[in-house]
């Protein structure tokens, strides 16, 4: 029989936290202080970055020398580079851009499109994965699929997301286990605490964790709260079998947990007023400072959250202050590029990149509370639903294709190399050696849960809900 | 013309007293007769029993769309939250160019948002049913007399009043010791409103009980 534990003193200064809260600030629930907990970062952490929309990966993960791939050949090898196109812009490489060997570590095994940006400064760090064959160019089939490690049933998803799946098993004690931003999340079989925090918009995020604005008095907060927490009648636990209700007042108990921290505080990154009776705003405004600088965002005017360099900025947040394990965010859009220029595209893929550069900055610069740099501690995967048609098409843009790539990144993860190749004739999707990620005649196509079953087994976590086993080649040591 | 009556008569009962079958007659004069339905479903058997099906029979519930709640809170308190239409994208609500499903999780976002708007919504009500002197025409304390002082209120009117309400935003009436502890509730509440001068917290801080539950939230 489990025994009630002792008082401590840390019990009694939550309880006196609570007392000196609720007269202090009235606005917030009562009991949230009470549940106010010491916020310390799990030992893994996961992010998976959505690049919506399909994205082109001749100019980013998987490039073709334009000096082979020429126009001329284009009946041969149904390829067309393009970056010529980008020349009208004067931003972007026009070739093949090749990584520069940073200090210490080996020289890079990899090249990239001209619209990888700041990322390749990352070469060292990470796995990029060839010619995986997505089986869909549907763009709700292919980031469901994506999400969750399972072909769709027909458009629906099936399964939880790997983020899910992930809290599901490590429960990590952190506020919001799972933070989903502008992306899809679910939850088939854990209950509620692995749901996530799933918002379309940075405001949103912000409102979900910020007090009410309409309050009401402390006392009668309390009575509300303990109102609440009286047992429930048969025919209720009867209605609940599935657990419905349990989920509610489960994140109903964890939106408590997060008011009572003032979570929002976090992720607002504007510079914030002076108030007399809170002596930590310098703290935060230096704070926050240090954010805009790095993720150059405006220090005034306003920082616009939904931009792809916010949205970095609000992951390492979530991350580096114990927040969040799991995030998981449209880190940038604008990428379905049927018609119009190669600049557009390609303008798009590389604001994503340079934001995932610079939160990849931040994390490997960052100490871990546990040893080693943040970095060390987080595995990182960037996908898109599908990839674009190596072919431009009548109107300037390019189609759905098949055959993808996609980035691993950090802790777990096997780092500076290729795994999988697309084929040099319409870059097909080919089977693969799942050991050495070599072209293999005996191999098997790379698919999305074979990309899951390895992030979920890079951190010695279950992965038997792929039903595959992981790619060896791709995980560390 | 007796005698005419007479034959008429006769041969009236004749006709009725006949012993011919409905077959002798002509097809077109036979009354129409409906044919037996065979029973040829399989037997229909009884609910299964909870404790074999992991304790639950029937459709699991669900938690209501942004649009059922939208409706919802609109019957129950004739009036809408102003915020709804802002935040439905992230409540659930299908955008149908890049989301196509509903989502009906019951997650930390859908019970925040409607914390706030179960506030703005319920306090604004009760702010308006004290300025209404017609009881018939009071959304939260339609049982009450007016202008009665809110810790004068006797248990029996606010056991009435916690059940209208309970079946108003629930569909289902308040009862036992549950009625019991959300009297005791408001009574506190009532004493406590009324000291903070703060009497639309009273039936507005019930109405964002009742409207953040479970079961308003689920059907």
């Amino acid at each position: 029989m489990k025994q009630p534990s002792a008082l401590t003193r840390r019990h009694f200064l939550r309880a006196a936290a609570g007392f000196a809260g609720a007269s202090l600030i009235g606005a917030t629930p009562f009991r949230a202080f009470a549940q106010a907990t010491d916020l310390a970062p799990p030992d893994r952490c996961f992010v998976f970055l959505y690049f919506g929309g399909g994205w082109d990966v001749l100019l980013g993960l998987d490039p073709r020398d334009p000096s082979v791939f020429t126009p001329e050949r284009v009946s041969e090898t149904r390829i067309l580079p393009g970056y010529d196109l980008l020349s009208a812009d004067g931003s972007f490489p026009e070739g093949l851009v090749v990584p520069t060997q940073r200090a210490g570590a080996a020289p890079p095994a990899m090249t990239f499109g001209p619209a990888i940006g700041r990322m390749a400064d990352h070469y060292d760090k990470l796995a990029v994965v060839r010619g995986i064959n997505m089986t869909t160019v549907a763009h709700e089939v292919g980031f469901r699929y994506f999400l969750t490690g399972k072909s769709p049933n027909g458009s629906a998803a099936r399964g939880s997301s790997t983020a899910t799946e992930i809290v599901g098993q490590l429960k990590p004690a952190v506020p919001v286990p799972s933070l989903a931003y502008g992306i899809e999340s679910y939850n088939d079989r854990f209950p509620g605490y692995a749901n996530a925090l799933r918002v379309s918009r940075a405001s949103d995020l912000i409102l979900a964790l910020k007090p009410s604005a309409t309050t009401l008095d402390a006392e009668i907060e309390k009575q509300l709260v303990d109102l609440r927490g009286n047992p429930v009648r048969c025919e209720s636990q009867l209605y609940d079998s599935r657990g419905l209700v349990t989920q509610y007042k489960d994140a109903r108990t964890q939106m408590s947990s997060v008011l009572g921290n003032q979570l929002y505080r976090a992720f607002e990154l504007d510079f914030e007023p002076g108030n007399a009776a809170d002596p930590l705003v310098d703290v935060r405004n230096k704070e926050r400072a240090a954010i805009r600088a790095r993720y150059n965002l405006p220090d005034s005017g306003g920082v616009n959250y939904d931009a792809p360099s916010a949205r970095a900025a609000m992951i390492a947040v979530a991350l580096k202050k114990g927040i969040s394990q799991c995030v998981s965010m449209n880190i940038v859009g604008g990428l379905d590029t049927h018609f119009g220029t190669q600049i557009t595209h390609a303008t798009n893929q590389r604001n994503g990149w340079n934001a995932v550069a610079d939160m990849v900055d931040d994390l490997r610069s960052s100490p871990h509370p546990a040893g080693g740099t943040f970095l060390d501690h987080t595995t990182i995967m960037c996908f898109s639903e599908f990839s674009r048609t190596p072919l431009i098409n009548g109107t300037g843009g390019r189609d759905h294709h098949i055959s993808s790539s996609a980035l691993l990144l950090g802790a777990g993860i096997k780092h500076n190399c290729v795994f999988g190749r697309a084929g040099d004739i319409n870059m097909a999707p080919g089977l693969i050696n799942r050991g050495t990620g070599e072209p293999d005649s005996k191999g098997s196509n790379i698919l999305p849960e074979d990309l899951i079953a390895t992030v979920l087994a890079s951190a010695g976590l279950d992965y038997a809900i792929t039903r595959t086993s992981p790619l060896k080649g791709l995980l560390a040591g | 013309m007796r005698s005419t009556s007479a034959s008429c008569l006769l041969a009236l009962l004749w006709v009725a007293c006949s012993s011919q079958e409905p077959d002798a007659l002509p097809a077109a004069a036979r009354p129409a007769q409906l044919e037996p339905v065979p029973v040829d479903h399989p037997p229909i058997a009884a609910l299964p029993d909870p404790e074999l099906s992991g304790g639950h029979v029937g459709r699991a519930p669900r938690r209501l769309t942004t649009a059922q709640l939208k409706a919802s809170i609109r019957v129950t308190t004739g009036r809408d939250w102003s915020q709804i239409d802002n935040l439905a994208a992230s409540l659930g609500r299908a955008d149908y160019a890049l989301v196509n499903a509903e989502a009906t999780e019951t997650n930390l976002v859908f019970a925040k948002f409607l914390d706030d708007g179960a506030r703005e919504v319920c306090l604004a009500t009760a702010d308006a049913d004290l300025k209404q002197t017609d009881a018939a025409l009071r959304i939260l304390s339609r049982e009450v007399p007016a202008n009665l002082d809110l810790t004068a209120i006797d248990e029996s009117t606010l056991q009435k009043n916690l059940t209208y309400l309970s079946i108003r935003f629930w569909g289902q009436p308040l009862t036992g010791d549950e009625l019991a502890s959300w009297s005791s509730t408001f009574k506190n509440i009532a004493v406590r409103a009324k000291a903070a001068k703060k009497p639309r917290e009273a039936w507005g801080s019930i109405c964002v009980a009742l409207m953040t539950d479970a079961r308003f939230v689920t059907y």
